[in-house]
Protein backbone atom coordinates (compact mmCIF):
# COMPACT_ATOMS: atom_id res chain seq x y z
CA UNK A 1 0.00 0.00 0.00
CA UNK A 2 2.79 2.31 1.01
CA UNK A 3 4.75 1.41 -2.13
CA UNK A 4 1.70 2.11 -4.29
CA UNK A 5 1.31 5.51 -2.70
CA UNK A 6 4.95 6.33 -3.43
CA UNK A 7 4.61 5.18 -7.07
CA UNK A 8 1.38 7.14 -7.45
CA UNK A 9 3.11 10.19 -6.03
CA UNK A 10 5.97 9.82 -8.48
CA UNK A 11 3.51 9.42 -11.34
CA UNK A 12 1.71 12.59 -10.29
CA UNK A 13 4.99 14.50 -10.06
CA UNK A 14 6.04 13.23 -13.49
CA UNK A 15 2.69 14.18 -14.96
CA UNK A 16 2.91 17.63 -13.36
CA UNK A 17 6.38 18.14 -14.87
CA UNK A 18 5.17 17.02 -18.26
CA UNK A 19 2.11 19.20 -17.98
CA UNK A 20 4.34 22.17 -17.26
CA UNK A 21 6.65 21.19 -20.12
CA UNK A 22 3.72 20.99 -22.51
CA UNK A 23 2.47 24.40 -21.44
CA UNK A 24 5.97 25.92 -21.72
CA UNK A 25 6.39 24.37 -25.14
CA UNK A 26 3.07 25.82 -26.33
CA UNK A 27 4.00 29.27 -25.04
CA UNK A 28 7.39 29.07 -26.75
CA UNK A 29 5.87 28.10 -30.07
CA UNK A 30 3.16 30.74 -29.77
CA UNK A 31 5.70 33.49 -29.09
CA UNK A 32 7.95 32.32 -31.94
CA UNK A 33 4.96 32.38 -34.29
CA UNK A 34 4.02 35.88 -33.15
CA UNK A 35 7.59 37.06 -33.73
CA UNK A 36 7.58 35.62 -37.24
CA UNK A 37 4.22 37.17 -38.02
CA UNK A 38 5.39 40.53 -36.71
CA UNK A 39 8.52 40.37 -38.87
CA UNK A 40 6.53 39.31 -41.92
CA UNK A 41 4.14 42.16 -41.30
CA UNK A 42 6.72 44.84 -41.97
CA UNK A 43 6.58 44.36 -45.73
CA UNK A 44 9.63 46.51 -46.29
CA UNK A 45 11.16 46.68 -49.74
CA UNK A 46 14.47 47.66 -48.22
CA UNK A 47 15.53 46.32 -44.87
CA UNK A 48 16.49 48.65 -42.10
CA UNK A 49 20.25 49.01 -42.06
CA UNK A 50 20.72 50.05 -38.47
CA UNK A 51 23.11 47.71 -36.76
CA UNK A 52 22.58 44.92 -39.23
CA UNK A 53 25.86 43.53 -40.52
CA UNK A 54 24.03 41.85 -43.39
CA UNK A 55 23.16 45.24 -44.83
CA UNK A 56 26.82 45.84 -45.73
CA UNK A 57 26.57 46.38 -49.46
CA UNK A 58 28.66 43.94 -51.51
CA UNK A 59 29.38 46.74 -53.97
CA UNK A 60 30.79 49.16 -51.43
CA UNK A 61 34.57 49.31 -51.64
CA UNK A 62 34.57 47.97 -55.19
CA UNK A 63 34.97 49.81 -58.48
CA UNK A 64 31.66 51.12 -59.77
CA UNK A 65 30.50 49.00 -62.72
CA UNK A 66 31.08 50.98 -65.88
CA UNK A 67 28.30 51.99 -68.24
CA UNK A 68 27.56 54.06 -71.30
CA UNK A 69 23.91 54.91 -71.70
CA UNK A 70 22.00 57.41 -73.83
CA UNK A 71 20.72 60.63 -72.43
CA UNK A 72 17.40 62.11 -73.55
CA UNK A 73 19.01 63.65 -76.64
CA UNK A 74 20.46 60.32 -77.71
CA UNK A 75 24.04 61.17 -76.70
CA UNK A 76 26.03 58.39 -75.02
CA UNK A 77 27.24 59.24 -71.53
CA UNK A 78 29.72 57.00 -69.74
CA UNK A 79 30.65 56.82 -66.10
CA UNK A 80 34.33 56.69 -67.04
CA UNK A 81 34.10 60.21 -68.46
CA UNK A 82 33.59 61.44 -64.88
CA UNK A 83 36.85 60.02 -63.57
CA UNK A 84 38.42 62.42 -61.11
CA UNK A 85 35.00 63.57 -59.91
CA UNK A 86 32.88 62.30 -57.06
CA UNK A 87 29.66 60.99 -58.59
CA UNK A 88 26.24 60.14 -57.23
CA UNK A 89 24.69 57.53 -59.52
CA UNK A 90 20.98 57.86 -58.79
CA UNK A 91 18.58 55.25 -60.18
CA UNK A 92 15.04 56.59 -60.24
CA UNK A 93 11.76 56.38 -62.16
CA UNK A 94 8.91 58.72 -63.01
CA UNK A 95 6.41 56.43 -61.23
CA UNK A 96 8.40 56.50 -57.99
CA UNK A 97 6.98 58.90 -55.40
CA UNK A 98 10.01 58.82 -53.07
CA UNK A 99 12.25 59.60 -56.07
CA UNK A 100 10.23 62.72 -56.71
CA UNK A 101 10.64 63.75 -53.08
CA UNK A 102 14.41 63.31 -52.97
CA UNK A 103 15.16 64.87 -56.38
CA UNK A 104 15.00 68.51 -55.14
CA UNK A 105 17.55 67.56 -52.45
CA UNK A 106 19.83 66.05 -55.09
CA UNK A 107 19.53 69.17 -57.23
CA UNK A 108 20.31 71.40 -54.26
CA UNK A 109 23.27 69.31 -53.10
CA UNK A 110 24.60 68.94 -56.62
CA UNK A 111 24.63 72.72 -57.02
CA UNK A 112 26.19 73.12 -53.58
CA UNK A 113 29.07 70.68 -54.15
CA UNK A 114 29.61 70.99 -57.93
CA UNK A 115 32.56 73.33 -57.48
CA UNK A 116 34.33 70.74 -55.37
CA UNK A 117 34.15 68.26 -58.20
CA UNK A 118 30.82 66.56 -57.56
CA UNK A 119 28.24 65.48 -60.12
CA UNK A 120 24.98 63.56 -60.13
CA UNK A 121 24.11 61.12 -62.89
CA UNK A 122 20.40 60.36 -62.88
CA UNK A 123 19.48 57.06 -64.51
CA UNK A 124 15.83 56.46 -65.29
CA UNK A 125 14.60 52.89 -64.95
CA UNK A 126 11.33 53.61 -66.71
CA UNK A 127 10.54 50.75 -69.04
CA UNK A 128 11.82 51.56 -72.53
CA UNK A 129 10.52 49.62 -75.53
CA UNK A 130 12.64 50.39 -78.58
CA UNK A 131 10.61 48.00 -80.73
CA UNK A 132 7.59 50.29 -80.43
CA UNK A 133 8.57 53.77 -81.70
CA UNK A 134 5.44 55.39 -80.29
CA UNK A 135 5.86 53.87 -76.83
CA UNK A 136 9.57 54.74 -76.94
CA UNK A 137 8.78 58.35 -77.79
CA UNK A 138 6.03 58.58 -75.17
CA UNK A 139 8.26 57.25 -72.40
CA UNK A 140 11.11 59.58 -73.32
CA UNK A 141 8.67 62.46 -73.37
CA UNK A 142 7.38 61.54 -69.93
CA UNK A 143 10.92 61.34 -68.55
CA UNK A 144 11.75 64.69 -70.15
CA UNK A 145 8.65 66.27 -68.59
CA UNK A 146 9.70 64.98 -65.18
CA UNK A 147 13.25 66.28 -65.66
CA UNK A 148 11.92 69.66 -66.72
CA UNK A 149 9.45 69.93 -63.86
CA UNK A 150 12.08 68.98 -61.30
CA UNK A 151 14.69 71.34 -62.84
CA UNK A 152 17.29 68.58 -62.91
CA UNK A 153 20.55 70.23 -64.08
CA UNK A 154 22.55 67.02 -64.30
CA UNK A 155 22.70 64.34 -67.01
CA UNK A 156 19.74 61.99 -67.06
CA UNK A 157 20.23 58.70 -68.84
CA UNK A 158 17.66 56.12 -69.90
CA UNK A 159 17.41 52.32 -69.88
CA UNK A 160 18.75 51.95 -66.36
CA UNK A 161 17.26 48.46 -66.22
CA UNK A 162 20.17 47.29 -68.36
CA UNK A 163 22.41 47.94 -65.34
CA UNK A 164 20.29 45.86 -63.01
CA UNK A 165 22.70 42.93 -62.84
CA UNK A 166 26.01 44.76 -62.30
CA UNK A 167 24.36 47.08 -59.77
CA UNK A 168 22.96 44.32 -57.60
CA UNK A 169 19.37 43.96 -58.79
CA UNK A 170 17.87 47.43 -58.56
CA UNK A 171 14.69 45.90 -57.17
CA UNK A 172 13.35 49.11 -55.73
CA UNK A 173 13.62 52.81 -56.39
CA UNK A 174 15.31 55.08 -55.55
CA UNK A 175 18.70 53.41 -55.28
CA UNK A 176 21.88 55.48 -55.22
CA UNK A 177 25.58 54.69 -55.37
CA UNK A 178 28.19 57.18 -54.23
CA UNK A 179 31.39 56.90 -56.24
CA UNK A 180 34.62 58.58 -55.18
CA UNK A 181 37.14 60.31 -57.44
CA UNK A 182 38.92 57.01 -58.08
CA UNK A 183 35.77 55.27 -59.27
CA UNK A 184 35.20 53.29 -56.06
CA UNK A 185 31.74 52.96 -54.56
CA UNK A 186 31.93 54.35 -51.02
CA UNK A 187 28.24 54.11 -50.07
CA UNK A 188 24.95 52.72 -51.29
CA UNK A 189 21.52 54.04 -50.45
CA UNK A 190 18.34 52.07 -51.02
CA UNK A 191 15.05 53.88 -50.64
CA UNK A 192 14.60 57.48 -49.66
CA UNK A 193 16.65 58.70 -46.76
CA UNK A 194 17.22 62.11 -45.20
CA UNK A 195 18.92 64.98 -46.96
CA UNK A 196 21.55 64.91 -44.21
CA UNK A 197 22.36 61.27 -45.00
CA UNK A 198 22.70 62.07 -48.68
CA UNK A 199 25.00 64.98 -47.92
CA UNK A 200 27.14 62.85 -45.61
CA UNK A 201 27.56 60.28 -48.39
CA UNK A 202 28.43 63.00 -50.88
CA UNK A 203 31.16 64.23 -48.55
CA UNK A 204 32.38 60.67 -48.18
CA UNK A 205 32.61 60.39 -51.97
CA UNK A 206 34.41 63.72 -52.23
CA UNK A 207 36.88 62.73 -49.54
CA UNK A 208 37.37 59.24 -50.96
CA UNK A 209 36.37 57.35 -47.82
CA UNK A 210 37.14 54.05 -49.52
CA UNK A 211 35.88 50.67 -48.42
CA UNK A 212 33.90 49.88 -45.31
CA UNK A 213 30.83 52.01 -45.87
CA UNK A 214 27.43 50.78 -44.90
CA UNK A 215 24.42 50.53 -47.11
CA UNK A 216 21.85 52.98 -45.86
CA UNK A 217 18.21 52.19 -46.26
CA UNK A 218 14.93 53.79 -45.52
CA UNK A 219 14.33 56.88 -43.49
CA UNK A 220 17.53 57.28 -41.60
CA UNK A 221 16.44 60.08 -39.33
CA UNK B 1 -0.20 -7.05 -8.97
CA UNK B 2 -1.25 -3.63 -7.86
CA UNK B 3 2.40 -2.63 -7.74
CA UNK B 4 2.87 -3.82 -11.34
CA UNK B 5 -0.11 -1.73 -12.39
CA UNK B 6 1.35 1.34 -10.71
CA UNK B 7 4.69 0.76 -12.42
CA UNK B 8 2.97 0.40 -15.78
CA UNK B 9 1.16 3.64 -15.05
CA UNK B 10 4.46 5.33 -14.27
CA UNK B 11 5.95 4.01 -17.53
CA UNK B 12 2.96 5.22 -19.51
CA UNK B 13 3.23 8.63 -17.87
CA UNK B 14 6.92 8.82 -18.73
CA UNK B 15 6.27 7.95 -22.37
CA UNK B 16 3.37 10.38 -22.66
CA UNK B 17 5.40 13.10 -21.04
CA UNK B 18 8.32 12.48 -23.38
CA UNK B 19 5.98 13.24 -26.25
CA UNK B 20 5.23 16.62 -24.65
CA UNK B 21 8.85 17.35 -23.94
CA UNK B 22 10.25 16.43 -27.35
CA UNK B 23 8.91 19.41 -29.30
CA UNK B 24 10.33 21.93 -26.85
CA UNK B 25 13.60 21.99 -28.73
CA UNK B 26 13.12 19.67 -31.65
CA UNK B 27 10.10 21.05 -33.45
CA UNK B 28 9.74 24.16 -35.51
CA UNK B 29 7.42 26.95 -34.46
CA UNK B 30 3.77 26.84 -35.51
CA UNK B 31 4.39 29.12 -38.49
CA UNK B 32 7.44 28.44 -40.60
CA UNK B 33 9.19 31.41 -42.11
CA UNK B 34 8.81 31.20 -45.89
CA UNK B 35 11.93 30.23 -47.77
CA UNK B 36 13.67 32.83 -49.88
CA UNK B 37 14.79 30.59 -52.68
CA UNK B 38 14.41 33.35 -55.23
CA UNK B 39 10.63 33.29 -54.91
CA UNK B 40 9.21 36.79 -54.65
CA UNK B 41 5.94 37.45 -52.90
CA UNK B 42 3.40 39.42 -54.88
CA UNK B 43 2.52 42.79 -53.43
CA UNK B 44 -1.11 42.23 -54.41
CA UNK B 45 -3.02 38.98 -54.17
CA UNK B 46 -6.39 38.23 -55.72
CA UNK B 47 -8.67 36.71 -53.11
CA UNK B 48 -12.07 35.81 -54.59
CA UNK B 49 -14.42 34.94 -56.25
CA UNK B 50 -12.86 32.10 -58.21
CA UNK B 51 -16.13 31.38 -59.99
CA UNK B 52 -19.23 33.46 -60.69
CA UNK B 53 -22.45 32.62 -62.45
CA UNK B 54 -24.20 35.50 -64.19
CA UNK B 55 -27.19 35.77 -66.52
CA UNK B 56 -25.85 35.44 -70.08
CA UNK B 57 -25.93 38.64 -72.11
CA UNK B 58 -26.86 40.81 -69.15
CA UNK B 59 -24.50 43.14 -67.31
CA UNK B 60 -24.15 41.82 -63.78
CA UNK B 61 -22.34 43.12 -60.72
CA UNK B 62 -19.35 41.13 -59.48
CA UNK B 63 -17.29 42.22 -56.47
CA UNK B 64 -13.59 41.38 -56.87
CA UNK B 65 -11.57 41.21 -53.67
CA UNK B 66 -7.84 41.83 -53.41
CA UNK B 67 -5.31 41.97 -50.61
CA UNK B 68 -2.14 44.10 -50.45
CA UNK B 69 0.81 42.73 -48.48
CA UNK B 70 1.25 44.29 -45.06
CA UNK B 71 3.49 47.33 -44.97
CA UNK B 72 2.93 48.07 -48.65
CA UNK B 73 0.52 50.35 -50.46
CA UNK B 74 -0.45 50.76 -54.09
CA UNK B 75 -1.68 53.86 -55.88
CA UNK B 76 -5.45 54.15 -56.00
CA UNK B 77 -7.31 54.34 -59.31
CA UNK B 78 -7.00 58.12 -59.07
CA UNK B 79 -3.54 59.01 -57.74
CA UNK B 80 -2.94 62.69 -57.08
CA UNK B 81 0.27 62.92 -59.10
CA UNK B 82 0.29 62.72 -62.90
CA UNK B 83 3.40 60.54 -62.92
CA UNK B 84 2.08 57.90 -60.55
CA UNK B 85 0.60 54.75 -62.01
CA UNK B 86 -3.07 54.13 -61.28
CA UNK B 87 -4.50 50.76 -60.31
CA UNK B 88 -6.48 49.47 -63.28
CA UNK B 89 -8.50 46.30 -63.78
CA UNK B 90 -9.04 45.00 -67.31
CA UNK B 91 -10.44 41.96 -69.07
CA UNK B 92 -8.90 40.90 -72.38
CA UNK B 93 -11.08 41.06 -75.44
CA UNK B 94 -12.19 37.75 -76.90
CA UNK B 95 -12.42 36.20 -73.47
CA UNK B 96 -16.18 35.74 -73.80
CA UNK B 97 -16.74 38.24 -71.03
CA UNK B 98 -16.92 42.00 -71.37
CA UNK B 99 -16.08 44.47 -68.64
CA UNK B 100 -18.84 47.06 -68.85
CA UNK B 101 -17.63 49.14 -65.94
CA UNK B 102 -15.37 49.00 -62.93
CA UNK B 103 -16.03 51.05 -59.82
CA UNK B 104 -12.90 51.47 -57.75
CA UNK B 105 -12.93 52.24 -54.04
CA UNK B 106 -11.74 55.67 -52.99
CA UNK B 107 -8.14 55.64 -51.85
CA UNK B 108 -6.95 56.84 -48.48
CA UNK B 109 -4.60 59.73 -47.89
CA UNK B 110 -1.09 58.55 -47.15
CA UNK B 111 2.03 60.52 -46.34
CA UNK B 112 5.64 59.43 -46.48
CA UNK B 113 7.60 60.08 -43.28
CA UNK B 114 10.11 62.27 -45.13
CA UNK B 115 7.47 64.63 -46.51
CA UNK B 116 4.35 64.87 -44.38
CA UNK B 117 2.96 67.70 -46.52
CA UNK B 118 2.79 65.57 -49.66
CA UNK B 119 -0.34 63.41 -49.63
CA UNK B 120 -0.67 60.32 -51.76
CA UNK B 121 -3.93 58.55 -52.53
CA UNK B 122 -3.45 54.82 -52.02
CA UNK B 123 -4.98 51.47 -51.21
CA UNK B 124 -3.74 49.42 -48.29
CA UNK B 125 -4.90 46.14 -46.79
CA UNK B 126 -7.89 44.69 -48.64
CA UNK B 127 -9.83 46.45 -51.35
CA UNK B 128 -12.74 45.58 -53.60
CA UNK B 129 -13.41 46.52 -57.21
CA UNK B 130 -17.08 46.47 -58.18
CA UNK B 131 -17.12 45.21 -61.75
CA UNK B 132 -20.06 44.85 -64.13
CA UNK B 133 -19.57 41.90 -66.42
CA UNK B 134 -21.51 40.71 -69.44
CA UNK B 135 -20.85 37.08 -70.31
CA UNK B 136 -21.74 35.09 -73.38
CA UNK B 137 -23.53 31.80 -72.68
CA UNK B 138 -21.11 29.14 -71.52
CA UNK B 139 -18.14 28.68 -69.24
CA UNK B 140 -15.34 31.21 -69.65
CA UNK B 141 -12.02 30.95 -67.86
CA UNK B 142 -11.13 34.63 -67.88
CA UNK B 143 -7.60 35.80 -67.25
CA UNK B 144 -8.33 39.34 -66.17
CA UNK B 145 -5.47 41.71 -65.36
CA UNK B 146 -4.75 44.08 -62.53
CA UNK B 147 -2.04 46.65 -63.10
CA UNK B 148 -0.64 48.38 -60.06
CA UNK B 149 2.49 49.93 -58.64
CA UNK B 150 3.47 49.20 -55.05
CA UNK B 151 5.65 51.02 -52.54
CA UNK B 152 6.48 50.91 -48.87
CA UNK B 153 7.34 54.00 -46.85
CA UNK B 154 10.78 54.41 -48.39
CA UNK B 155 10.94 52.83 -51.80
CA UNK B 156 8.87 51.65 -54.75
CA UNK B 157 8.75 48.51 -56.85
CA UNK B 158 8.33 48.69 -60.62
CA UNK B 159 4.77 48.63 -61.97
CA UNK B 160 3.35 45.16 -62.29
CA UNK B 161 0.42 43.43 -63.97
CA UNK B 162 -0.95 40.30 -62.33
CA UNK B 163 -3.40 37.80 -63.74
CA UNK B 164 -6.79 37.58 -62.04
CA UNK B 165 -8.27 34.20 -62.92
CA UNK B 166 -12.07 34.08 -62.78
CA UNK B 167 -14.29 31.30 -64.03
CA UNK B 168 -17.33 33.16 -65.38
CA UNK B 169 -20.37 31.03 -66.18
CA UNK B 170 -23.01 32.70 -68.36
CA UNK B 171 -26.45 31.07 -68.11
Amino acid sequence: MKRNTVVLGIVLVILAIFGWAGWANWEYRKQAAERLLANAGQGELVASAAGDPQSMSPLVGKPAPGFALEDLSGRKVSLSSYKGKAVLVNFWATWCGPCKLETPWLVELRNQYARQGFEVIGISTDDIDRTDPKAFGDTKKEIATFVQQMHMPYPVLIEGDSLSKPYGGLDSMPTSFYVDRNGTIVAEQMGITSKDDIEANIRKALNGAGAGGLRTAGVGQ
Amino acid sequence: MKSDGALRLAGFAALTGAMFLQPLHGQAPVFEKPSHSGEKTEAVQYLFPEQVTVPAGKASPVALHFRIAQGLHINSHAPKDEFLIATVFTIPESSGVRLEAADYPPGIDFVLPVEPKEKLNVYTGEFTIQARLTARPGDHLVEAKLRYQACDQNACMPPKTITVPIDVVGR
